[in-house]
């Protein structure tokens, strides 16, 4: 469909259930109340790091209002994991993080619980800690996983431990390379764990039903890896297993890998249904939450990179440590992303980067907002800005010099497609006032770029029903937090049938009613749920042309729909009602049911034979530093964006400002602390400092056209980019207003005056 | 210990018991099945779960619910008129400043406060109003925008 034609898409409609959240009627996962649900808790991990030599759950037994208390010897002898098979949903033999779960109990009430965990005795042997990622892969680190080998990759005699996973990017060859460069320029970055910290705790409901099933109620992003590893943990049939969404109140990859991202808060909760036969519902407390559940992962990066005088990048080499945390998770994945874009996203004709994924004892890498992404960018458009500055370059022209154009390859991306890269850098250039504005004492300018995946994954499917009055009910695979189900999914249901967005509804997932989904995550939404939506309101509109045409008499290549009409393409009198074709389908095939997938075979190919359409952002910023306080503050952020084809236009750039706030968060003032046992130092919001709106500039958003997607009308991804250029964005601005170059997040005001200091400029 | 706690929400008249130990956010949540006030950070830091006692937006988390004896509430369900949305919660689909939705009934509450003392807020006063307001998904270009829209129509210039 050409552009000029689309009717609703780039819009910005109201949002599905916009009501419903205004009135406080919304449901979200922590609404729920089930008939006779008991209170369920789960005693954590006192320790970073320790055998487990023995837990008496007598005691809480007795407690009055206690009907169930389980430890690991309660479940099934089986552990889950997403690359490395390595952990229990319940602690045996051994807890690796302070927060890993140990028992659980469920009671009347949540105090009774809370009083019952108290009364478990649970005796440990604590062990050494290891805490930093580079450290912990060296011989005297302790050990976290005595039966878990290293990766293949790795030779046994690497001297090498606790890594979890290995990935290796190789171009041409970097040393050579390196050695013939003018000039290289060699440095560090470090990034700390950061807590996704959507505002709803994470839940689970469970409860048996009088035919054997579990249901589970989860607020998870992937409610169909939540059934299959809730049913293998508790040695349940697939079939015997039904997860039901209830709304989430944001995830951000926090809730986004199975069971894993709630530290199995689902299957501990079946449990104690099983066990206690009765429904039991879990809420997490906000504090508890942060030192249990699935997060931006820590990461140290070696970055090297050789230069010819002109400014062409010759060659780069690096090392990652990527904090996996105590179990695999999905540090692997992570970590193995993060080394891939340490290679950058511009022309590098020879590249040699070693990635580790390494267990830590601490809590376990997720796959949040960009996993591996946004930290890579801190390194590497930071150390952009380093080699500038050593070539007495402009950074923006030094980028410039670097971009790759249509057909070039990228490290990781063996084609690209379109390359917006270029536009998006020097439309942020004149938003800024690049080399324009003026600068007052103390401040300074910045600029950064990134890009994110746009490449093939899980595919997902869409069934479109055709009610009896022309509304439309949308089955797919996906979770509404704030993303594509309830915002571009009706519209492109609506665009292919010509009906109101307000005609259509999305249905919450359920895994008996839903089509398979691996969940909102990955920047997949539009991708897999639009794309296969686009689809079936199509498969639909053919079926419905094709009883429309017997009707009026007409061939249903000449129909078209408009205002819930069906008519004859230049004959609009001739013309039928949707809802009475709809209606009358119930005496033909019962009900217009279109159907539509991703196909992720077709992208592949699609990708192979035109390459790769990734989008590509730049952000740029003019910062303050105060000489006195260190304290950084933002006086103007611009992020310029190709997205391709915007579905819902508010949505999309939503997505981008919220994603870019969160990394300005991590760049200006948010960690998780720990102290050296391991222990968080600050779990709760009081001293979880994250942006508020006295924090925040205004983010002065620009959507580039014109570099189409493989998504349903050119569209691509919007969710996760934004989070991956502020880091280094606003390291750059501080570096240009002083001098000094900040290598380790955050930039707070300690650290930043440190710096200053250390240079001798405070 | 429990105690009765007489109160007046959202104009109506609502006696129950809770135990004395009870925040208002409970009492609200659990004993009256008033879901629309949402629990977060349980530190009164997050605004999630902000409403209006005796005039004033509260966190509703860090307030006892015997304190709410003889108070006048007002929470995000008591805003609408029949289906007549608040401006307030008008402007904030309208602006699509709703995405996840979950800071959204406290916001709406905190700015509804903001409105009823000034329809024309500086950017000083919006800071001051919901600085205790966290949205970790919109990045608060949306929230600013819906604020402005409301106050606009408020005041009959939109």
């Amino acid at each position: 469909m050409a552009k000029a034609e689309l009717r609703i898409i780039g819009s910005s409609p109201a949002r599905m259930g916009g009501v419903e959240r205004v009135i406080g009627k919304g449901v979200y996962g922590i609404d729920l109340m089930l008939k006779d649900q008991l209170h369920g808790a789960i005693l954590r991990s006192q320790y970073a790091h320790a055998k487990i030599v023995s837990i008496d759950t007598s005691e809480a037994k007795k407690v009055p209002g206690v009907h169930v208390v389980v430890t690991a010897a309660d479940a099934p002898d089986v552990r889950y994991g997403r690359s490395y098979i390595d952990r229990y949903i319940l602690a045996r033999h051994k807890v690796r993080f302070m927060g890993d779960p140990v028992a659980a109990v469920a009671a009347d009430t949540l105090a009774i619980a809370r009083q019952a965990l108290k009364k478990i005795k649970v005796v440990y042997e604590p062990l050494p800690v290891a805490l930093d990622p580079e450290e912990a892969t060296k011989p005297a680190a302790p050990t976290l996983h005595d039966d878990m080998p290293l990766p293949k990759t790795i030779p046994a005699d690497a001297g090498l431990k606790n890594i979890c996973g290995h990935a290796v990017v190789h171009v041409g060859d970097a040393e050579k390379a390196m050695a013939e460069a003018d000039i290289v320029v060699d440095e560090v970055y470090e990034t700390r764990m950061i807590h996704p910290q959507y505002l709803e705790p994470r839940i689970a409901a469970a409860q048996m039903e009088p035919n054997g099933r579990l249901t589970v109620w989860a607020n998870a992003q992937a409610p169909f890896p939540v059934r299959q590893e809730t049913a293998k943990m508790l040695g349940l049939a697939l079939n015997n297993v039904r997860v039901i969404s209830a709304g989430l109140g944001g995830g951000f990859g926090g809730k986004g890998s199975g069971i894993t991202s709630g530290a199995a808060v689902e299957p501990i909760c079946g449990l104690l249904a099983i066990k206690a036969k009765r429904p039991v519902m879990i809420v997490l407390d906000k504090a508890e939450e942060t030192i249990s559940t699935t997060i931006r992962a820590g990461a140290k990066m070696y970055i090297k990179t050789g230069v010819k005088k002109d400014g062409t990048i010759v060659a780069r080499t690096g090392k990652v440590f990527y904090d996996a945390g105590g179990y695999s998770g999905f540090g692997v994945q992570a970590g193995g992303r993060c080394t891939n874009m340490l290679g950058g996203w511009y022309l590098m004709p020879n590249c040699h980067i070693e990635g580790y994924s390494v267990y830590t004892n601490k809590q376990v890498c997720g796959p949040v907002r960009g996993p591996g992404g946004p930290q890579a960018a801190f390194a590497v458009e930071s150390h952009m800005d380093s080699i500038a500055a050593k070539l007495g370059m402009d950074p923006t022209e030094f980028r410039l010099k670097n971009i790759p154009k249509a057909g070039d390859k990228i490290v990781g991306v063996p084609k690209l497609r379109d390359v917006s890269l270029g536009e998006t850098i020097k439309i942020a250039k004149e938003k800024i006032g690049w080399g324009k504005v003026k600068l007052e004492k103390n401040q300074g300018i910045g600029i950064a770029t990134g890009s994110w995946i746009e490449s093939a994954g899980p595919g997902g499917g869409s069934i479109v029903k055709v009610n009896e009055d022309g509304s439309v009910t949308v089955h797919i695979g996906k979770i509404d937090m704030g993303t594509i189900p309830g915002f571009g999914i009706p519209m492109i249901v609506a665009e292919e049938l010509g009906i109101p967005v307000s005609d259509v509804t999305v249905v919450n997932v359920d895994t008996d009613a839903s089509p398979w989904d691996a969940g909102t995550v990955g920047s997949r939404g539009i991708l897999v749920s639009g794309g296969a939506s686009r689809l079936a309101a199509i498969d639909a509109r053919n079926q419905i042309f094709k009883m429309a045409g017997r009707q009026l008499e007409a061939s249903p290549d000449d129909l078209e729909i408009v205002d819930k009409q069906i008519r004859v393409k230049g004959t609009p009198a001739k013309a039928v009602a949707l809802a009475t074709v709809a209606t009358n389908a119930h005496n033909v095939i019962g009900e217009v049911i279109g159907r539509g997938y991703c196909d992720n075979l077709e992208l592949m190919a699609e990708e192979k034979a035109h390459g790769s359409s990734q989008p590509f952002t730049t952000h740029a910023c003019i910062v303050e530093v105060s000489p006195d306080t260190g304290n950084v503050k933002i006086l103007k952020y611009v992020a310029v964006h190709d997205i391709g084809q915007p579905i819902h236009r508010a949505a999309a750039e939503g997505q981008i400002e919220g994603a870019a706030a969160m990394s300005i968060g991590q760049a200006l003032c948010e960690q998780v602390v720990f102290d050296q046992n391991g222990r968080t130092m600050n779990p709760s919001f009081v001293d979880y400092l994250m942006p508020t709106i006295n924090m925040m500039p205004r983010i002065e958003t620009t959507l580039v056209e014109g570099y189409p997607g493989s998504g349903p009308y050119g569209a691509k991804g919007a969710g996760e980019i934004a989070c991956v250029p502020p880091m280094a964005c606003i390291a750059n601005a501080i570096f240009n207003a002083t001098g000094v170059r900040i290598n380790k997040l955050p930039l707070s005001p300690e650290n930043v005056l440190r710096g200053l200091k250390e240079a001798g400029k405070a | 210990m429990s105690v009765t706690i007489n109160t007046k929400i959202n104009g109506q008249s609502v006696s129950a018991n809770a135990e004395a130990s009870t925040s208002l956010l409970e009492f609200l949540r659990d004993t009256l099945e008033m879901k629309g006030s949402k629990l977060c950070c349980n530190t009164g830091e997050c605004g999630a779960c902000t409403i209006i006692y005796n005039g004033k937006p509260i966190n509703s988390c860090v307030t006892m619910a015997a304190d709410a004896n003889g108070a006048e509430i007002v929470t995000i369900e008591g805003l609408a008129n029949g289906d007549k949305l608040h401006p307030v919660q008008q402007a904030f689909i309208d602006t699509g400043a709703v995405q996840c939705g979950y800071c959204t009934p406290g916001y709406i509450i905190s700015v509804k406060a903001l409105l009823d003392r000034t329809t024309k807020p500086t950017p000083e006063d919006i800071e001051e109003a919901v600085s205790g307001n966290i949205c970790r998904c919109t990045g608060y270009n949306k929230i600013v925008d819906a604020i402005h829209l409301a106050a606009d129509r408020i005041a009959g210039r939109a």
